[in-house]
Order: structure tokens, then C-alpha cells, then sequence
């Protein structure tokens, strides 16, 4: 066993450091074109050197070459592989490492001229990388010091504006340009509150001095505009702690293409996996995974995406049991990472009643379940959590707060009451989920009569609702776009409000009725002034009859089974209540720049969700039945550091209204909740105004339901979390009172060993061992000392023993925690 | 997003690199763990500044006429019956009933031109957050106040201390009673309260602390869930969470600094006692709480806050400011002083003020309405400019003339003093929005 252990420690070893690599043959490349073309004066490219090793591997080698051009005098080329133009001709770059090269053919056509500069292409770029433009200096919506541009340079014809015209143009003096207030607070030459941006050696320097020289160029209305970009390479599978440098190339509408590798900016989606540089150099830590990296120029957006394997042999794999398991086990394998062992059958009872019913599993549950040998007996433990009434409690207290069914005034509290009824109703009957989400958006009448009416009653107007219904049924975050483009994904202004052109028909009569009122659909954008028809995401604008409610079409929209973002959406949102990560993270923040972590996994959950109809429970099904689930989460020697790959179930702390619920469960107390019935699980409550009463549901994170983000639900450990669990009142006097469970416990007359097994199934689902109770019964049969320091009797004794074992039962993290 | 900054010390300089800069906004939600922000601090090389900041929230809005900025040339109707004595620096005078302030002036910064409340609305939320309780648009789980800010970005100054304290106790009207609220940064980053509904859960409940102990030990056998379970850092930070709180309930740090009976009882002398009963719906005149702030910063708090009393005086205004003056005077003059005899000034800041100043006409009843128009507040310590008065209002008191300073460039000048650029560093909304610490405010120049 040992030697199997060294022997694949040395191959991780050999595979995780990627110094010894001799590449068998080098590739030099920059555009993909086999030839280089640099025009101009100014022309740069950076290059890009690929080496293949003997096993095929690809590992980027454009620090580690030699680089030399010959003839001379054409181009010239630096360490880091930036080619620039020199003169006229032809030349050819060669790349050499360790004996073997590559190499790539240079043409220099116009060397001798500068083209014109144009100011949006060139100029603006030089603001955004330098961060003069960003939402924290000269970017926001009132400027600093008197002097604003757009935000990241959306708008070039403003920043030229204010930056040439505005206040006589004082900020430029193309007289002597080194002399510009531009470049003399840009260089930090006289006092410049934002410091140093622009180093006076630098290109961008010199380029605005030029700039500044020619008499501030526009540029024309023909030139070209970027119309996309693209980074070379788009993917790449390297190794733990491997770089990359990578190539932008923005391509512009005469099709012409630039290299942009500089001005670009770069952000990794995960900052615990890798950083980027501003050249473009991205390195990764060593955690193994999926991360992407974002590249942004000019508006537009592309991706980067790198494949870091853990290496490791994966041989033996569990059988897959469904679709789910297939595409797990495909990107494990391919990642190199061994999944953990299968859970134990305490654990998934445990494990799957936490998940889909929100509370623990009784005793009397726990004792059936642990002696039954059905082999199905997980499939149907399933089928009876999913028929319980608590799945439809604890979903519809995810869903309530979700939707923002909050009471704002006492009067608010009916119509919470049945928009909480209507939600769980809906999720007992398993309605399908189109069918949820169009009754919600197309609410109509008296909230009495029409309960998700409720939800209009938080969400006042068209952008907020719109807003709402992006980031819950599509996934998506559009907020950032009401104000300016959306920096990180494509969606324009124009697209928010086409969008929220959808809710312009909404009418209300007082708080409690909603109604379609009559007219044509449609909304201003604000920032052009003009009407837009409503366009859902990625369509085109819709006419839609006056005497249609366009939330309807809305919903058609969304429901329909090409609709790319509808049960993705829920599918992912699902997969990250049950595994604490969604394929997407976080789940509601889906963009082409954020990518899923396993895309053909999310293909096929949101493929069988729409062909099932929409219905949640299969979906549940699917995915608690899977062996994916069923992992355990002991990690292996492989994949402690594994957080997006699911080769183990990733534990989570309890949520806090199960955490309040599980605790009364072991205290064997009720618990209560002002205007509730007696004995109200704290997962059945219907809106957050119980966390006013409540300190424990406020310290463990419950939401207040001020956004549709389930982020507002908090995990975060806390001092005051700590502090309540270990000392607060209440739970101190229901453990010491002489009805709780620790009395009841201390005076049932059967055996400690018995009482103690009892006392695991209830609060771990499982049987305690040899050591925990030896460790316990040391603990309860030990003498002990009243406040009087005269020894205790040995009744009172026992009883304080067993307050303290379900103290500290309450305070592992075996019971906190879902694992 | 939480951005490290590479170089705190906050000064325009050379050394701030556009990588630190770019950092802008962020897509990860979910904040870090106690340990994780040390181990990123770790990292990033920042040297660890023990400064700290105390507020004291005046509730009720003081009025500004009365106790600062005296209008001696308005008619009586406007400018009451105090008068204005000198002070140790020449030129400057305040009330009467503010000897011990006018003694060390040199030391202080008062300013007679704060603006900033929209609607004159009773509420601590602009003294806390700079940014006003209504009217703009708020975020998603609404602004946090400058206490878990400052929580969640900087690493804290002790451990065993929490960053963020809150000694205000719950009052009548909650507003005054608050200590400053997390907003969207979650309940993990609330002030922690000796006085408020986490103070049940300090002392022991029920048992001694012996059997504290004895259950700390049982527990550490039965904790047995491996930690290598948990890849997120929740179980290390409840791990470390529990160490603290440990800490907290048997004898430490926190315990002793809130234990006023180890101070020399001279120096608690020249604090005052106050009151601990609150003053009606508001706060409590507790002149302690001075002294507990200046042990607790010194233990290693990084922000604390206080409440003191109501001075809402709608009716018979100068006759019930005597009720209160006096006592303000006597503890926060004993605190700025104490700080400077402790060494402390450089790297402890003091805010008084409230959220709005008082009507300049004395109305029927002898008292002052609320005037959302102009208020004041004092700066001390902190290494700031003190011993001038920035700004001034009219010869009635009633607009700002000078200088106006809104509530969000004191703000300013407290996160750049702590060494955070509040141009780079956002931390996000529950919408994902990363969100600047203050609206565009630039640190005033006049203190720094």
C-alpha cells in the first residue's frame, strides 16, 4: 500500500511542478493569421509561444524563450515576446528554448507614418487602463474635482467634450503638450489627488502627448470601432501553479484587427485560483478547477478559460446512476481528481432530511431507516421526504423570501399570510415551475383572490420588478445596466429598459389590487430619452396588443424551451441548495464571463427540467438520487481543495431557522412564535418580521428579505453566533429546567449507554462509538461540587452531567454543520 | 469585494500601483472569515495601524447655538441667554457651560457648518453611515455604518477584542439606541453590544465558571468532525469565533476593559458617572461609557460608539440643556484629555456631534425645533489639525456660510485616515453593486 502511495505522490509531484518540461516543439503565433502584419509607426503585437510537450501537452513558454529577429532593423522584439515596428519590410521572429524553435514571419508596411489618431479607439482606452474612468474617481455620475468622463469609457463623445471643450479648454495645450493639465495631473507632476496614473516613459504617455501635439483629433464618424474582442488563447488546460500569457486582439468594423494585450483589462472569477496582470500574464495559484478570466476593452467582453487538473490516475469511478452522475464523473476524470467514497447511510439520512425537509430525522425515523436492508430504501426515504409537509415548508421559506413576502405594516400581514399559503401550496401540489413564475408575474386583482398579487406589493416599479425577475428566474444581475452599459456582460442600456417595457402596464389600485392597464407596452430609456418597445433578453422588440398584458407574453417568453436562461436558472439554483456551490457562482450572476464550472453538466439538468415540464420534484430527485450526492465529504488524498468540481459533498452549516428548529428538536422543547400557533416550526414561518422577536434567527443570518439575492442569507461565522450557542439564557435554562430534556433524560431509568445512543440517533443520526461513550459516561458518573464546594448528591450530580452533554452536543460542529 | 491595500499609509504617493488600483468592484459575494482576512493581510504585507475611532452620537440633534457656535450678535429671541466664554486658543469662544472644552480648545476642532439631514427626521443612521436614513436611493440591505465597515476591512486590533463595539443601550425610540447597524454587509458585522440583546449571552448564565471550563474541555473531546471537511472556512472561523467568545466569558481582555473598578479612581473622578438610566425615549448621560470607550480602544477596539443622552429640546431648551451640558463637557473633555496623557491622540479619533442643529428662532414653549439646515460637531485626536474652527454660519445661526461640511467628508476623513483609498475600495451590495465607502467625498483638508 505504501509504495502505491509514493508512487502516485512522485507522478503528482513531477505533474504539479512543469520546470522539468523540454517542450517537443515550439509554436510562435500572434493573430492566428500565419503571418504578421504590423502597419504604422506605433504598431506593437505580443506574441504568443506554445510548446508542445512529449505527451502532447500544451504549456505556454512566451517568458521562457529567447527571442531574436533577423533581419535587424525591421522589428524589434523584447523578453516578454512584444514584437514592435522598426522599418519597413520583411523579417522573420524566431523563438528558441532549449534547442528547439519556433518562429513567425513579420511584414512592416507604413512604418515611417503615424496613423491619424482616433480618440475613442486610442485615447479613451489609455483613461480605462489607467483608472481615471472608474466608478470611484472621474467615472461616477458627478465627476471629481469638476472634471468627469463616462464610466470605463462608454461614452467617447462625452469624455472628448468635457475633456477638450469644458472650461475653456484649459485641461489641454496643444501648444506644448507636456504642459497639459491632463498629463501634468496624470503624472502626479502637480498635486493630483489620484496620485500617479501615467508614468512619463510609458507608451500611453507618449501617445496622449502625440495626441495632444496634433491638435486633439476626434477622429472621423468612418472610422472604424471595435466591434469585438478576442483573446488568444480560449482555453488552455495547465498545470497547478502554470502561467499564461495571453493575446487580445480587438477587431474592428473595417476588419481590420489591433493588439489591445495592454490596454485591456483582466479579472479573474475567482480570486483564490489565479491573478492576472495588466499585460496580460495570468498565474495560478494551486488550487485545481475551472477559472475564468474576464477581458474587457471598450465595451466589449471576452473570456479566457483555464482547466487546472489535479492530475491524479482516476481509476476506479463509481457506476453513474443517472445523467448527472455522467457528466460528474466526465469532467473528474478529465480534471484528474478522485472522487471520495460513498456516504454512510447515517449520514444520508441525516444529510438528505437537512437538504429537502429542512429539519432533522426523529428517532423513531432514524431507527427504521438504519435497520432496514431494502436496497431502495434511499430512493424511497426520498420519495417521503418529498411527500412530507415540511418540503413544502421549507422551500416555501426559501421561495417567501425570495419573492420579498414581508409584512412592511401590521396591515401587510394577510396578505402575507396567503401569499405564504399560495407558495407552499404550489410547492406540495409540485406545480410546475413555468407555471409558478407566470402566476407570479401575471398577478392580477385582489391579493386576496390573486395572492402573488403580494409580490407587486415590494417590487413598486417597473425597475425594481424587472430587476427582481431577472436575477430570480433568469439569473441575472441586471441592475448596473439602468445606469450605464453593463461593464461585465453585454446588456446595454437599451436592454434594461426594453426589458422593463414589460411591467409599463402594471396598474394598482391601493397597496392589496394589481391590474393590466390597457396600452401599448412600452418605456423611455433614460439616457436617450426615446421610447423603446419591450424586448426580452436577447430578442428583439415586440409589439404586443393593448389588450394583452405584456407580463403574459413575458412569461410565454421564459417558459418557452429554447429560452437560454430560464431553467438553467432554476436548475442551478437548485444544485447550489443541495451542494452549496452552484455550477454557476454565484447563482445569480450568469454571464458569458463567468462561466459554469461544468457547462455540459448544466446542459443536461436544465435539458431534462424543461423536458419534464418543469417539475421540481424530478428534479430533486435526480439530483439527490444521483451517486454525485451520495459522495461523502471526508475528503480524500486528493480533493480537500476541491470546491467546484463536487468530488466530495461540500458541508454547510445549518441554516437558521433549521438550526433553531434541530436545537428545540434535541431540547425536546416547543418553541414559539408570537401570533403562530403553538409548536410553529421556525421553517413554516411565513416572512422575516419573527426576526425581530427572535435573537437567535437574527444572529444566525435569516433574511430580512430586502433583495432577491440569497446571498442575504448569511453562513458567516460571527463573535455574537459564538457567544449565543455557548452561554445564551434561554437555552441555559432550558437545559438546566426540571422539564427539559436533560432532567427527563437524567431521571428515565434505563442504562446511560441506552440514554447516550439515543441521544446520538436524535441529534447525529447515528450510534455513538466505544470512545464517545466511555468519554460520556466518565463525564455523567464523575463526582462533583455544589456552589457550596460540599460534593453533590449523585441524582443531581448525573443530571448536571447530562446538561452538559447536550450543551456540548449542541456546540460540536457535527450537529451545526450538514455534512 | 474586499481589496488589500498594498500601501496604507494613505498619502498621494508614488508607491500606489495601478494593480492596487484596478481592483474595481467584484463579482465573489460571501465575505471573508476572520482568519482568512488575517491570512490576506498576512500576505499583502500591510503593517498592522492599532487606530481606532470613538463616535458619540448627541441624540436628538444638539442645538448648535447653544453649546458651539454662539450667535452674540442676534437679537435675544435668536441667541438665548448664554454667553460665550474664551477659550485657550485666542479668537475662539463657546457656551459658558463648556469650561473643561474651552480649557483644552487646542485640542479640539469644533464645526459650526455640518449639513447633510434631508428632512430633519430623528435618526442616528447620518451619524453613523455619513449618507442620510431616507430620501436617496439605498442599496439592497441599506448602507453600513462606519463601525462593521471598518470590521470587515481592517484587521482587528486585538484578539479577543472585537473590531466593532457598541455601548448604546436599546432606547425607547430605537434610532437612539442604535449603535450602528451592518446594513448589507449581514449580521456578522453588527457592533458588538455589552448593553443591547447580546449582553445576556457576556456574563455566565447559570452555571460558574468552573463548570465553564469543564464543559469547554468536554467539548473540545466531542468536537471530533474533522475540520478538513469544510473547504469554505466557515468551521475555522466558528472555531476561532469560539475561542473568542471563550475568552469573553471567562476573564479577558474585553471583560477587564469593560471593568470600570481597575481604573484609578482619580481618573474616574474626572470622567463623572452620569447616569446609566436612559434620558427619557433616548440615551443615557453616562459619562462611564467615556471611559470604557478609551479602555476599550486601548484593549484594541477599532470603532466604538456611544450614545449620549436626548437633547431634543423642544421646550424650555436652556434650562434643560443644563440637565446635559455639564455632564458632556465633564466626560468628553476627560476623554480628549486622557487620550493625549495616554499617547494616544495620534492614533485614537473622536466624532461628537448629532444629526442636525435647532431652530435659531427660541420658540414659545423656550425651546428649538429641529433645523436639518446646520448643525455641529467636534473632531479631536487623531493626529488632526485641532485648536481652529472650521466653518460658520450666519448671524442667526441659521445657514451655513463658510465651509459647509457634509456628515459623508467627515467619513472621508476618517476611512483615509485609517488608511483606506477611497477610491478603489467597494464592497458589494446583496445586488452584487460594489458599493464606495462615501458619495464622492474627499478628506478635508483641513484636518489632515
Amino acid at each position: 500500500m505504501k509504495h502505491v502511495f509514493l508512487a502516485v505522490g512522485l507522478s503528482l509531484f513531477a505533474l504539479a511542478s512543469g520546470h522539468a518540461e523540454t517542450p517537443a516543439s515550439l509554436k510562435v503565433e500572434a493573430t492566428g493569421a500565419p503571418e504578421l502584419a504590423l502597419r504604422g509607426k506605433d504598431a506593437r503585437q505580443q506574441l504568443l509561444v506554445t510548446a508542445k510537450l512529449s505527451g502532447g501537452e500544451l504549456r505556454d513558454f512566451t517568458h521562457k524563450v529567447e527571442y531574436k529577429a533577423a533581419p535587424a532593423g525591421i522589428v524589434s522584439v523584447d523578453e516578454n515576446g512584444l514584437v514592435s515596428a522598426v522599418a519597413d519590410g520583411a523579417a522573420v521572429v524566431t523563438a528558441t528554448s532549449d534547442g528547439v524553435t519556433g518562429s513567425l514571419p513579420v511584414k512592416v508596411e507604413g512604418a515611417g507614418q503615424n496613423r491619424p489618431i482616433n480618440f475613442a479607439n486610442q485615447i479613451v482606452p489609455i483613461f480605462t487602463k489607467s483608472g481615471c474612468n472608474s466608478g470611484g474617481c472621474h467615472g461616477k455620475a458627478s465627476g471629481q474635482n469638476g472634471f468627469k468622463l463616462s464610466l470605463l469609457g462608454f461614452e467617447p463623445g462625452e469624455d472628448y467634450e468635457h475633456l477638450v471643450k469644458e472650461a475653456r479648454g484649459r485641461r489641454v495645450f496643444p501648444a506644448a503638450p507636456e504642459n497639459s493639465l491632463l498629463l501634468l495631473k496624470g503624472i502626479a507632476a502637480v498635486p493630483h489627488g489620484g496620485g500617479k496614473r501615467l508614468d512619463p516613459k510609458s507608451d500611453d504617455y507618449r501617445l496622449l502627448v502625440r495626441w495632444i501635439g496634433q491638435g486633439l483629433p476626434y477622429g472621423d464618424e468612418t472610422d472604424p470601432k471595435v466591434a469585438k474582442i478576442e483573446v488568444l488563447p480560449k482555453q488552455r488546460t495547465m498545470p497547478l501553479k502554470g502561467d499564461q500569457q495571453l493575446v487580445v486582439l480587438a477587431h474592428y468594423t473595417d476588419g481590420s484587427t489591433e493588439d489591445v494585450t495592454r490596454s485591456a483589462l483582466y479579472e479573474p472569477n475567482d480570486k483564490s485560483m489565479a491573478s492576472a496582470e495588466e499585460d496580460g500574464r495570468v498565474t495560478l495559484f494551486d488550487q485545481p478547477g475551472d477559472v475564468a478570466v474576464m477581458v474587457r476593452y471598450q465595451g466589449r467582453v471576452a473570456v479566457f478559460r483555464a482547466t487546472v487538473p489535479l492530475g491524479a490516475t482516476v481509476t476506479d469511478l463509481p457506476t453513474p446512476r443517472n445523467y448527472i452522475d455522467e457528466q460528474v464523473f466526465a469532467k473528474l476524470k478529465e480534471m484528474g481528481m478522485p472522487p471520495s467514497d460513498g456516504c454512510d447511510d447515517a449520514t444520508f439520512l441525516r444529510r438528505v432530511s437537512i437538504d429537502i425537509a429542512g429539519h432533522l430525522p426523529t428517532l423513531e425515523e432514524t431507527r427504521r431507516f438504519l435497520a432496514d436492508s431494502a436496497p431502495d430504501k434511499r430512493d424511497k426515504l426520498i420519495d417521503a421526504l418529498l411527500d412530507s409537509p415540511e418540503y413544502a415548508d421549507y422551500f416555501a421559506n426559501k421561495w417567501s423570501a425570495l419573492l420579498r413576502n414581508k409584512r412592511v405594516k401590521p396591515t401587510d400581514a394577510p396578505g402575507n399570510f396567503a401569499f405564504h399559503y399560495w407558495i407552499r401550496d404550489s410547492i406540495r401540489a409540485n406545480k410546475p415551475f413555468d407555471q409558478f413564475a407566470r402566476e407570479i408575474l401575471s398577478a392580477n386583482g385582489d391579493i386576496q383572490d390573486d395572492p402573488p398579487v403580494a409580490w407587486y406589493r415590494q417590487v413598486k416599479e417597473p425597475q425594481q420588478e424587472l430587476e427582481d425577475t431577472a436575477q430570480l428566474f433568469l439569473g441575472m444581475r441586471l441592475q448596473c445596466a439602468q445606469c450605464h452599459h453593463h461593464p461585465f456582460e453585454k446588456w446595454s442600456q437599451n436592454d434594461y429598459y426594453s426589458f422593463s417595457a414589460f411591467f409599463s402596464q402594471v396598474g394598482r389600485r391601493g397597496t392589496d389590487t394589481i391590474y393590466h392597464r390597457r396600452g401599448v407596452a412600452t418605456a423611455i430609456n433614460k439616457k436617450t430619452k426615446l421610447p423603446v418597445k419591450p424586448a426580452a433578453l436577447g430578442s428583439g422588440p415586440m409589439d404586443i396588443a393593448p389588450s394583452d398584458d405584456p407580463r403574459v407574453v413575458l412569461a410565454d417568453w421564459m417558459s418557452r424551451k429554447e429560452n437560454p436562461f430560464f431553467a438553467r436558472t432554476l436548475v442551478n439554483r437548485y444544485w447550489k441548495h443541495f451542494f452549496n456551490r452552484g455550477i454557476v457562482e454565484p447563482e445569480d450572476d450568469m454571464r458569458e464571463t463567468n462561466p459554469p464550472s461544468n457547462p455540459d453538466l448544466l446542459d443536461a439538468l436544465a435539458r431534462h427540467f424543461a423536458d419534464s415540464g418543469y417539475d421540481v420534484k424530478t428534479l430533486i430527485r435526480d439530483i439527490t438520487r444521483s451517486r454525485t450526492y451520495q459522495l461523502s465529504a471526508i475528503p480524500n488524498h486528493y480533493n480537500q481543495a476541491d470546491r467546484q468540481n463536487f468530488s466530495r459533498y461540500y458541508s454547510k452549516r445549518l441554516a437558521a431557522e433549521v438550526l433553531f428548529d434541530s436545537v428545540n428538536e434535541v431540547m425536546r422543547t416547543p418553541s414559539s412564535f408570537g401570533g403562530m400557533p403553538a409548536g410553529t416550526l421556525a421553517i413554516s414561518l411565513p416572512d422575516n418580521s419573527f426576526n425581530a422577536g427572535s435573537y437567535f434567527l437574527t444572529v444566525f443570518g435569516r433574511p430580512e428579505s430586502s433583495s432577491a439575492c440569497e446571498c442575504e442569507r448569511t453562513q458567516e461565522a460571527s463573535l455574537a453566533q459564538a457567544l449565543h450557542l455557548l452561554n445564551a439564557k434561554d437555552i441555559q435554562e432550558k437545559l438546566a429546567s426540571d422539564s427539559g430534556a436533560a432532567a427527563k433524560i437524567a431521571a428515565d431509568p434505563r442504562s446511560d449507554e441506552d440514554k447516550l445512543r439515543e441521544l446520538y440517533l436524535t441529534a447525529f443520526s447515528r450510534e455513538p462509538d466505544a470512545d464517545e461513550i466511555a468519554l460520556a459516561k466518565r463525564h455523567i458518573e464523575k463526582p462533583r461540587k455544589g456552589p457550596d464546594g460540599q460534593p453533590l448528591d449523585p441524582v443531581k450530580a448525573r443530571r448536571q452531567g447530562y446538561e452538559d452533554i447536550l450543551w456540548a452536543i449542541l456546540n460540536t460542529k457535527e450537529f451545526l454543520f450538514n455534512h | 469585494m474586499l481589496t488589500i491595500q498594498g500601501n496604507p499609509s494613505g498619502r498621494f504617493c508614488d508607491g500606489l500601483s495601478r494593480r492596487d488600483f484596478l481592483k474595481i468592484g467584484g463579482l465573489v459575494m460571501g465575505g471573508l472569515s476572520l482568519p482568512q482576512i488575517l491570512r490576506a493581510e498576512a500576505l499583502s504585507g500591510v503593517r498592522k495601524s492599532p487606530k481606532a475611532i470613538i463616535m458619540i452620537y448627541m441624540a436628538g440633534a444638539p442645538p448648535h447655538q447653544d453649546i458651539f457656535d454662539l450667535k452674540m450678535d442676534a437679537p435675544l429671541e435668536y441667541r438665548g441667554p448664554y454667553r460665550p466664554i474664551s477659550t485657550n486658543v485666542p479668537g475662539i469662544q463657546i457656551s459658558e457651560h463648556m469650561p473643561h472644552c474651552a480649557r483644552i480648545m487646542d485640542k479640539l476642532t469644533p464645526i459650526r457648518s455640518m449639513y447633510g439631514s434631508l428632512t430633519g427626521d430623528h435618526d442616528s443612521f447620518i451619524c453613523y453611515t455619513g449618507r442620510t436614513a431616507k430620501g436617496a436611493t439605498k442599496p439592497p440591505g441599506d448602507w453600513p455604518s462606519i463601525g462593521s465597515t471598518i470590521s470587515k476591512l481592517l484587521p482587528p486590533g486585538a484578539k479577543e477584542i472585537p473590531s466593532f463595539i457598541g455601548l448604546a443601550p436599546n432606547a425607547h425610540h430605537p434610532p437612539y439606541g442604535s449603535p450602528g447597524l451592518p446594513g448589507f454587509l449581514g449580521p456578522a458585522y453588527s457592533a458588538f453590544r455589552p448593553n443591547g440583546a447580546g449582553m445576556a449571552d457576556l456574563t455566565l448564565n447559570g452555571i460558574t465558571s468552573d463548570r465553564l471550563a469543564d464543559r469547554r474541555s468536554l467539548l473540545a473531546s466531542f468536537d471530533r468532525l474533522r475540520r478538513d471537511l469544510d473547504n469554505t472556512g466557515v468551521m475555522e472561523g466558528l472555531d476561532a469565533f469560539n475561542q473568542e467568545a471563550f475568552g469573553v466569558l471567562t476573564s479577558s481582555r474585553l471583560m477587564e476593559a469593560l471593568d470600570l473598578s481597575k481604573e484609578d479612581p482619580k481618573v474616574r473622578e474626572r470622567y463623572g458617572k452620569g447616569f446609566t438610566a436612559n434620558y427619557g425615549d433616548g440615551a443615557p448621560r453616562n459619562n462611564e461609557h467615556f471611559l470604557i470607550a478609551r479602555r476599550l480602544v486601548e484593549a484594541g477596539a477599532r470603532c466604538v460608539t456611544m450614545n449620549f443622552g436626548r437633547w431634543d429640546f423642544h421646550e424650555r431648551n436652556h434650562s434643560e440643556l443644563l440637565t446635559h451640558l455639564p455632564l458632556f463637557d465633564q466626560g468628553f473633555s476627560a476623554l480628549v484629555e486622557d487620550l493625549h496623557r495616554l499617547g494616544l491622540d495620534k492614533d485614537v479619533a473622536v466624532v461628537a456631534w448629532g444629526e442636525f442643529g435647532r431652530t435659531p428662532l427660541i420658540n414659545k414653549a423656550a425651546g428649538r425645533d429641529h433645523w436639518p439646515r446646520v448643525g455641529c460637531g467636534v473632531v479631536a485626536g487623531g493626529g488632526f489639525k485641532t485648536g481652529q474652527v472650521i466653518g460658520a454660519t450666519d448671524r442667526l445661526g441659521g445657514e451655513p456660510t463658510e465651509r459647509p461640511v457634509h456628515f459623508g467628508e467627515v467619513f472621508a476623513t476618517l476611512y483615509h485616515w485609517l488608511g483606506i483609498d477611497l477610491n478603489a475600495v467597494t464592497l458589494p451590495d446583496l445586488s452584487g453593486r460594489p458599493q464606495y465607502l462615501v458619495d464622492g467625498w474627499s478628506p478635508m483638508k483641513e484636518l489632515i
